[in-house]
């Protein structure tokens, strides 16, 4: 139990104080989706149900990292970061992400290629981040190497969700709710995504360690996630609400 | 975000990448890198000015490469009298015209739509400099003929400029966007612009933040405009008929660009290499920011 490892934290410890906000907003938005399945048609269930588990799966892991935290905090009040717990989350909830574009875009007549060509391009954007994040050498030609090999998955996603398959999709479907929710999330992708490669940039030794402090990446890292995870499941939510409505 | 918005972000995750692995890149580098794609896309985009003219206007091509050259060599003079009010100059047509290529799109009355194509201009030299003034007087000081230049960037007077052009620009957007003559979607997406754009220039050196705009920001778009231009008068053009049409006088300015470089380069010409650079490209904008401005008005 954490309370049996840590038994003071800092008030001004905010990794530790993000990894306990980002754990009860996604419990929290996880019961939420899940309880407002009931709220709308049948055709939008699957997509609050993918949005619950979005937010269930990291609340899950944001117990995990915040007691690795908790229980690795040095006397200078600096816990080691959970690299480890950070990227199974991620390996489980990005691809999810990916998902809610073909579940929307599906009412357009997405086809499952589309799935599973975004499916790929987050799995491999990822594994090649924790390559590059967790089994680095020190050297910045690994950092680099598996940095832009990353980048090229992220950049994948980012330019179907803005100009390829899904925003066409979106574009040619009757529904504005549709087109809005595309671009909502689109932007979620652009933005949101882009803290990702920068935390990756500020590890100790990288680029930007100098304009980010290494030991602060954790926190930009629990605010992103949670503005992601929930801001992503709820536009979904506006979506699925808004047509639902439509429909009755 | 539209597609250039996208070549432009590519293009800073490249760079951030290349950053992660080198840490620094020597100055004599980046200028060999920069000028590649300068020359590759930049100059490109400008190379079919007495195309796009000739389109425009009735007017003899005796008369106009008479004017179009005259301007380019009446401004090289005026080089050689003042370098500082040359260089004001320069960045006066620059500012009008990219901001001029960024909003070729909306519709406003004239005087203000001067007005904040020219604050646009401002508001994106100024924060080039502003963010790298250090550098830029380092390179001023490193070469005897360019020393003069070191008044205009003064620290003091870039930050007054800086704020005033980033808080009008915003402020003129934010009204176009109440007055719904800009979307409120396009005015999200022109300050993620501005934002990328302020990161960018602050995180890169200067002559890498320049030529990052330059290329993915401007010439692409404005080549983008020349080839919808070409499209709608002829639904067979394609871009194969484009390059053929850019390349012959896209080849010629670059070799004639490369041969004046060469030559300051190994001092045949009484001009170091980076006032030769700002020199050529001031010319070549004046009587290209002009042609544009009548492309995009009639």
């Amino acid at each position: 139990m954490l309370l049996d490892i840590v038994t003071k934290m800092a008030p001004d410890d905010y990794v530790g104080f993000t990894f306990f906000i980002g754990y009860m907003a996604m419990a929290a938005a996880s019961i939420f989706f899940f309880f407002e399945r009931g709220s709308v048609d049948e055709k939008w269930k699957l997509s609050l149900l993918v949005s619950a588990l979005i937010t269930g799966i990291a609340a899950v892991h944001y117990g995990y990292m915040r007691d690795y935290w908790g229980a690795t905090l040095a006397a200078d009040g600096v816990g080691d970061s959970p690299t480890f717990f950070r990227y199974v989350d991620w390996i489980l909830t990005v691809p999810l992400m990916c998902v809610e574009f073909y579940l929307l875009t599906k009412l357009a007549g997405a086809k499952k290629s589309l799935l599973w060509k975004l499916i790929l391009a987050s799995t491999w954007m990822l594994v090649c981040g924790y390559i590059g994040e967790a089994f680095t050498d020190g050297s910045t030609g690994h950092s680099v190497q598996w940095g832009v090999l990353s980048t090229i998955g992220y950049l994948y996603i980012a330019y179907t969700v803005w100009f390829g398959e899904v925003a066409q999709l979106a574009e040619n479907s009757n529904s504005s709710a549709i087109k809005k929710g595309v671009r909502a999330l689109a932007w979620f992708v652009l933005v949101g995504w882009a803290i990702y490669p920068i935390g990756y940039m500020c590890m100790e030794g990288g680029w930007l360690s100098n304009v980010m402090d290494p030991s602060s990446v954790d926190v930009w890292y629990n605010i992103a996630d949670a503005i992601n995870k929930i801001g992503f499941g709820l536009v979904v939510y506006g979506i699925a609400i808004s047509e639902s409505k439509s429909s009755k | 975000m539209n597609l250039f918005t996208f070549i432009y972000l590519v293009g800073i995750y490249i760079i951030l990448n290349l950053f992660q692995g080198f840490k620094h890149i020597e100055l004599e580098d980046q200028l060999i890198y920069c000028s590649f794609f300068i020359l590759i896309i930049g100059i490109p985009h400008g190379a079919i000015d007495h195309v796009l003219l000739l389109k425009k206007r009735e007017i003899s091509k005796l008369k106009f490469y008479a004017i179009y050259f005259g301007l380019i060599i009446g401004f090289f003079l005026i080089w050689h009298l003042s370098i500082i009010y040359s260089l004001i100059f320069f960045l006066i047509i620059s500012a009008f015209h990219f901001g001029e290529s960024q909003f070729s799109d909306i519709k406003l009355r004239a005087p203000l739509k001067n007005l904040f194509f020219f604050l646009w201009g401002f508001l994106l030299l100024f924060t080039l400099i502003f963010y790298n003034v250090e550098e830029l007087n380092k390179i001023t000081l490193f070469f005897d003929d360019t020393l003069e230049l070191e008044s205009v960037y003064d620290r003091n007077k870039i930050l007054i400029l800086f704020y005033i052009t980033n808080i009008s620009t915003f402020l003129l957007m934010l009204y176009f966007a109440i007055i719904k003559k800009i979307k409120i979607e396009r005015f999200f997406s022109e300050l993620f612009l501005l934002l990328l754009i302020h990161i960018t220039f602050y995180l890169f050196p200067f002559i890498i933040g320049f030529t990052l705009y330059f290329v993915a920001l401007h010439s692409l778009k404005v080549m983008n405009d020349e080839f919808v231009f070409f499209k709608n008068e002829n639904s067979s053009f394609n871009i194969k008929d484009f390059i053929k049409l850019l390349a012959p006088y896209s080849i010629l300015s670059i070799f004639f660009t490369v041969v004046l470089l060469l030559l300051a380069h190994y001092d045949f010409l009484p001009y170091s290499v980076p006032l030769l650079s700002i020199m050529i490209i001031s010319v070549i904008t004046l009587p290209h920011a002009i042609v544009m401005n009548i492309f995009y008005n009639e």
